[in-house]
């Protein structure tokens, strides 16, 4: 079957909430998943996320707005009308039925003859590495197994789209990680259109094609992974993907490609961002923690500053340090084979000039 | 954002209601039938108290409550249950706590469990017989192995130990759950911070169980306050009890109205009962599970020596409803019990010949209303739960009052209601059929809430996902799983239509009658053999359908499901 797109023009939902009254969930959202694409909507809870996956799927109406999936305009079409695949967080198996009937039910629904239903389910179930759990119930499965079945469920009836809601929160650390790559070897394989939620930064950046960081009911950025983090447009968005430290500055020079700024009282050459900037304006900059190294011995006239907390991560080790007041995160790779430092250490500080971007608000 | 959260608001939901003429057709036929079958007769009964000449007036409760004798009987009443609420509730916390924080082993637990269940499914006088069996002037305890002569079984302190023995597994099935709830991990957690067990039980275990006691304890208090049964055999002359004076007044004096004021009466407590245990019992409870459930743990809340004196107490306890149980049995099976100890088979040829309409009459209203009971829970509680509709909390709330009340005002409630046109339905089966279903269907009701609060609205979604529309739905995903309430509702249906007497007591006729009944009317000729044959009748009938609506339960074993046992505690 050959992959569509989804789109979504200007859509918003409100809900009545019993305290808060009006809350409006999502906020004229537009968005055009392309066919094939694995798109993730990453956000804090309570962002619009779900309710905009739930509108895709045809579980919630818009407010305003349309729904378009293929270029056939679903906005007025059930669920049970779309033709789409979901994954619910809690996998929602039908508790009564196997494991062979939950896939099955699609099918079921479908009419088709029993001897394709049998080939289909079969053939999904070893696609899943559930075979032999045909006749097991839901309830006799661990949460990974539960998952593969609603996996399994969903792709089954060759839905146009495929809709994941947080579908790995319930499992623990080891098997989301296992279970993500799963879910994208899959979807790969069957080239579907995906669009999946999560608030898992991590699990958002290993998955998807693109990811679309959504706050209080709008779309802030859609980008690849790299460019979220490399050039996130808000600070939402930089904050949200990664770490970062929040730093004043001063600007000093402005040439066509560069632009020199002050940091604690120290210039630095950076590159020009689309911000028009002033001769002595005060900015706001942010630089990543691993983008700062530390060092024992402190050269004459270098930024300086105190240990106040260290974090031993195995890969990596976490540092806070104090510099004239503010508090900087540090990041070191491999701390075997690179300087350790103790708590109250005086260390020298080297912020690397080409990772120090001006925030643009 | 959850589904729980959105409101339609009241134009929008009668519009909606408009649109779904299924929804609609059964929603004004259920309103239909619970105006016909609990708020007129209940304003009927209304009107009866409170109208004197034509007018309104308090003339008729004030001259009632004036009667020294009357209100005495009310006294009587509220005493007995304030002390069968006191004593069940300790004697079903006993048990309870030891079932579930004794570490019995499976074959003690079940067999605790089995020896509770006895009074749940049996006919109302089963205990009364036992006990002037045992106790009476010729009693088996009293005057052969005491030697005690004249000793007067009628009373209050019999009565008592009567009901108690009768009701306390309801508290038991209560407590039960609520301990079984609190997570042991919390008492390990007081343990942890250096408290010893007597204290832990003092101030963690005991205090969580507090709403559960209060609850248990309205509970019996409603029971006993309803009952019928046991004053009727045990409480005598000297002790006279509302439900008791009430059916005299109907049946002794042909007095309906000083019946119907009597049962009035009777509503008050049994109203204030029902309010604080919906809108103040209902809401202390408290919620121990937070999250993810906690490690198993290996309960450790009673010492060595504790388990087996909480063991000991419940065995005695146990052993002594079997010997009530045993004693019936053999007083059902010998020509005389007390004088002539010959056995014979001739008061089951009694009940199998004379007796035999009464059998037939009960198993067809049982077998007719389990079905219809059934189909009416589910659909009642299918509609308040998953519907909107306007007016369905209102239903949800009068679907509960003929449950809520005792028997006896029901009764006589329908007597008054059906007893002249435009509905006359006196001497039909149609009346008792109709009384139970929506005296008992309640139970099935709350069974259907509880089973489609569990299942998650999200199971509904996916079948809608998988391309399955509304129809679909409801038949392959949500029927199956609801229907061990429609089992649950079945069950007590049919279980009370054997053994209940309260209400229906008003409502036999010559063409239709009740084994309960003919239990009653031979235990006043004095002919105990046959009352002890027929109620071990009903045992055994009422023990068969129980174990073959256990094995539907379980063959439709869904998570949430409620075990038989709770269905009937409830």
């Amino acid at each position: 079957m050959k992959a569509v797109s989804i789109r979504l023009e200007n859509v918003s939902k409100t809900f009545i909430h019993r305290i808060k009254g009006k809350v409006s969930a999502v906020d004229q959202v537009s968005l055009q998943v392309e066919p094939g694409e694995f798109l993730t909507l990453l956000g804090p809870s309570g962002c619009g996320k779900t309710t905009t996956l739930r509108m895709i799927a045809g579980f919630e109406r818009p407010d305003r707005g349309r729904v378009f999936i293929g270029d056939e305009d679903v906005t007025d079409l059930m669920a049970n009308q779309r033709n789409i695949g979901f994954v619910f967080q809690n996998y929602a198996l039908f508790p009564h039925l196997s494991v062979f009937e939950n896939v099955a039910y699609g099918l079921r629904v479908k009419g088709m003859q029993r001897a394709e239903i049998e080939k289909a389910v079969n053939d999904v179930l070893a696609l899943v590495g559930l075979k032999g759990y045909e006749h097991q119930f839901p309830h006799q499965l661990s949460g990974g197994e539960q998952q593969r079945v609603a996996l399994a469920r969903a792709v089954v009836i060759q839905p146009r789209v495929l809709l994941f809601d947080e579908p790995l929160s319930n499992l623990d650390a080891k098997l989301r990680v296992y279970m993500r790559s799963e879910i994208r070897r899959l979807q790969k394989t069957l080239s579907i259109t995906t669009v999946y939620v999560t608030h898992d930064q991590e699990e958002a950046m290993a998955v998807s094609d693109h990811i679309a960081v959504m706050n209080v009911g709008k779309i802030t950025q859609i980008g690849t992974a790299e460019e979220l983090y490399t050039e996130p447009e808000t600070t939402f968005v930089a904050q949200f993907i990664g770490k970062i430290n929040i730093l004043p500055a001063e600007v000093r020079e402005v040439t066509d490609l560069q632009v020199t700024v002050s940091i604690f009282n120290r210039d630095f050459r950076i590159s020009k961002s689309a911000v028009p900037l002033a001769l002595g304006q005060n900015i706001k900059i942010f630089i990543r923690p691993e983008s700062i190294e530390l060092t024992k011995g402190i050269k004459e006239g270098q930024l300086k500053g105190l240990i106040v907390e260290k974090t031993f991560l195995g890969e990596k080790a976490d540092y806070q340090v104090e510099v004239d007041g503010h508090s900087l995160n540090a990041t070191s790779y491999d701390p075997f084979l690179h300087e350790t430092f103790a708590l109250n250490q005086e260390v020298g500080i080297i912020l690397n000039e080409q990772a120090i971007q001006i925030l643009k608000e | 954002m959850p589904a729980s959260t959105v409101k339609l608001n009241p134009s929008d939901r009668f519009q909606k209601l408009l649109k779904d003429p299924v929804l609609l057709f059964c929603v004004i036929l259920l309103w239909c039938f619970l105006f016909l079958f609990i708020l007129l007769p209940l304003a009927q009964l209304f009107i009866k108290t409170f109208e004197e000449g034509g007018h309104f007036s308090f003339k008729n409760v004030i001259s009632t409550l004036g009667d020294p004798n009357q209100r005495q009987a009310l006294w009587n009443s509220l005493i007995l249950g304030s002390l069968v609420g006191l004593c069940g509730t300790v004697l079903g916390f006993l048990f309870a706590f030891t079932a579930v924080r004794a570490n019995l082993s499976k074959a003690w637990a079940l067999f605790l469990d089995a020896a509770i269940i006895l009074p749940l499914i049996s006919p109302p006088f089963t205990t009364a017989i036992a006990m002037i069996f045992s106790f009476g002037p010729r009693g088996l305890i009293t005057y052969d192995l005491l030697g005690i002569k004249g000793f007067t079984i009628y009373g209050l302190h019999s009565t008592l130990f009567s009901e108690t023995i009768t009701f306390f597994p309801i508290a038991y099935l209560t407590l039960k759950a609520i301990i079984a709830g609190i997570d042991p991990n919390v008492e390990d957690m007081a343990f942890s911070l250096g408290s010893s067990r007597w204290r832990v039980f003092r101030t963690v275990t005991l205090p969580l169980t507090v709403p559960g006691l209060a609850n248990s304890f309205l509970l019996l208090f409603a029971a006993s306050l309803a009952d019928f049964a046991t004053p009727l055999i045990l409480a005598g002359n000297s002790f006279p009890v509302l439900p008791t004076q009430a059916y005299l007044q109907i049946t002794g004096l042909f007095d309906l109205k000083g019946g119907a004021v009597l049962s009035f009466v009777l509503l008050a407590p049994a109203f204030l009962v029902f309010v604080l245990q919906r809108y103040w019992v209902s809401r202390k409870y408290y919620v121990t599970i937070t999250g993810k459930a906690g490690a198993k743990t290996q309960i450790k809340s009673v010492p060595f020596w504790a388990r087996y004196l909480l063991l000991g107490l419940c065995l005695f306890i146990s052993a002594f409803i079997l010997y009530f149980y045993v004693l019936l049995f053999y007083a059902s099976i010998v020509r005389a019990f007390g004088a002539n100890f010959q056995l014979t088979w001739i008061h089951y040829r009694v009940i199998f010949t004379e007796g035999l309409k009464a059998i037939r009459d009960t198993l067809v209203i049982a077998g007719v209303g389990m079905p219809i009971g059934g189909i009416y829970a589910v659909t009642l509680g299918y509609l308040v739960s998953k519907k909107t509709f306007p007016s369905r909390q209102a239903m949800e709330i009068v679907s509960m009052i003929n449950y809520s009340l005792p028997g006896t005002i029901v009764g006589i409630a329908y007597l008054l209601f059906f007893n002249d046109p435009p509905i006359m339905l006196t001497g039909t089966a149609i009346i008792i059929i109709a009384c139970y279903v929506f005296r008992y269907g309640p139970t099935g009701i709350r069974t259907t809430v509880a089973i489609l609060q569990q299942i998650d609205p999200s199971i509904e979604e996916a079948s809608f996902s998988l391309g399955a529309g509304s129809g679909t739905t409801f038949r392959r995903i949500t029927m199956p799983l609801i229907l061990p309430a429609f089992f649950a509702g079945l069950g007590v249906v049919f279980i009370r239509s054997m053994t209940a007497i309260s209400a229906t007591i008003f409502l036999i006729s010559i063409n239709w009658t009740l084994i309960t009944v003919r239990i009653l009317e031979k235990m006043t000729e004095l002919e105990l053999g046959v009352a002890a044959a027929f109620s071990i009748l009903v045992v055994v009938i009422v023990f068969i359908v129980i174990t073959a609506i256990s094995l539907f339960l379980r063959l439709f074993r869904q998570p949430g499901a409620p075990e038989m046992a709770n269905i009937l505690g409830g």
